[in-house]
């Protein structure tokens, strides 16, 4: 059973998960470590979820393609994966940022954060969050 | 006569329900996977598919209204659900539809209702029949439970085949890649709202039962794919030759 070590500012919070556990899919339904990571999308879109792993990182695969789109070669290399993309068979330490990094390339939203497909921009300006 | 089952065996036994008919075994499931589906087969599933999953959010704000004031927590999950599939991230039909031009159909074509053939429609009448219908608790059972919790599993096998046979792009698969992480989600919320509320024989009993109904429907469903867009192009012979080799 990995052993999952999250810190969020200047508190930590410990638990365990069965393996093949993704963090967001339990935040999502409530259990540890809801209420503490942080998520969004769900869907390695808005890098609300991002975590600089602290240790366990040999452990994990490769950076998939939305995890390079959004974090970058920078960001991955200090150490950030999106944890909505990772299933964990091992213990894992991560630190999850104050401030949600912002994904680099950001989706149009309009005022509601909905998403903006090209043909509903109306050459209108997207909005910003 | 049935008995009350605890958490882990109800649970055991929807998944159980759920097996009995998988859509895998289907000729349109088998075509998939073995990577003899033409890019215009898959853009007729990609305009079908989207009339089955589009109203999700429909069936679910269905399920919420009819949900009892007092089951907090099943409401809220259902609300969420319904954020997640429209506006929480990109629209998901919006990345079914950019599957689905890069297929070679068009947005107006995906969108257009008269594209779904008619078992797709009897699909989509069925869950919104179970919708509007069904004890709440159940309708959970037979959407949630029965059709989307089975997606992440689905779309685990299909995406590599998308990828390394069918030649897609990241970008352009990844409506099933969202799906791994979101449906989870969904499905999970799913099985808690059901092994919370079925508390009695037979809610149990009918939560299972509309399981195996909704796997029937869902085969169904793919298997009429094949017979109205693929047969033509691909004998059930062929299809059968490589299941028999398969097994």
């Amino acid at each position: 059973m990995p052993h999952v070590i999250l810190h969020r500012g200047d508190k930590t919070f410990e638990g365990e998960v069965s393996e093949n556990t993704n963090l967001v899919v339990k935040a999502g339904i409530r259990q540890f470590p809801f209420p503490n990571l942080r998520y969004g999308c769900g869907m390695g879109k808005c890098a609300r979820c991002a975590c600089r792993v602290v240790k366990g990182a040999e452990h994990l695969p490769e950076p998939n393609w939305k995890e390079k789109k959004q974090l970058g070669d920078e960001r991955l290399n200090e150490g950030f994966r999106l944890v909505c993309q990772l299933w964990l068979f091992n213990d894992i330490e991560l630190d999850q940022p104050t401030m949600p990094l912002l994904p680099l390339a950001r989706t149009p939203v309009d005022a509601l954060g909905r998403a903006i497909t090209e043909d509903k921009t109306n050459g209108t300006s997207p909005a910003t969050e | 006569m049935p008995e009350l089952m605890n958490h882990v065996d109800f649970r055991a036994a929807l998944e159980e329900a759920i097996k009995g008919k998988s859509a895998n075994k289907a000729p349109f499931s088998i075509a998939w996977a073995s990577g003899k589906l033409s890019r215009p087969h898959l853009a007729r599933w990609a305009e079908n598919h989207y009339h089955y999953v589009g109203p999700f959010a429909d069936y679910l704000a269905y399920i919420y209204a009819r949900m009892p004031e007092r089951y907090t927590e099943a409401k809220d999950f259902l609300l969420a659900n319904m954020y997640e599939e429209e506006i929480g991230g990109d629209r998901h039909t919006d990345l079914l539809i950019r599957f689905a031009e890069s297929c070679g159909t068009t947005r107006e074509r995906v969108v257009d209702p008269d594209n779904m053939s008619p078992t797709t429609r009897g699909l989509q009448s069925w869950c919104y029949s179970v919708a509007m219908r069904e004890d709440p608790i159940v309708a959970v059972a037979g959407l949630v439970v029965g059709l989307e919790s089975q997606v992440p599993s689905i779309y685990r096998k299909q995406t590599p085949t998308l990828r390394d046979k069918y030649k897609f792009t990241d970008e352009e698969v990844e409506f099933f890649d969202l799906h791994i992480v979101s449906d989870e989600i969904h499905g999970e919320r799913g099985y808690q709202i059901v092994l919370e509320h079925a508390n009695t024989v037979e809610l149990q009993q009918r939560c299972l039962k509309i399981c195996e109904i909704g796997a029937q429907m869902r085969l169904l469903y793919t298997t009429a794919l094949y017979w109205d867009y693929v047969a033509k192009d691909i004998p059930i012979e062929e299809l059968e030759a490589i299941e028999r080799k398969a097994a």
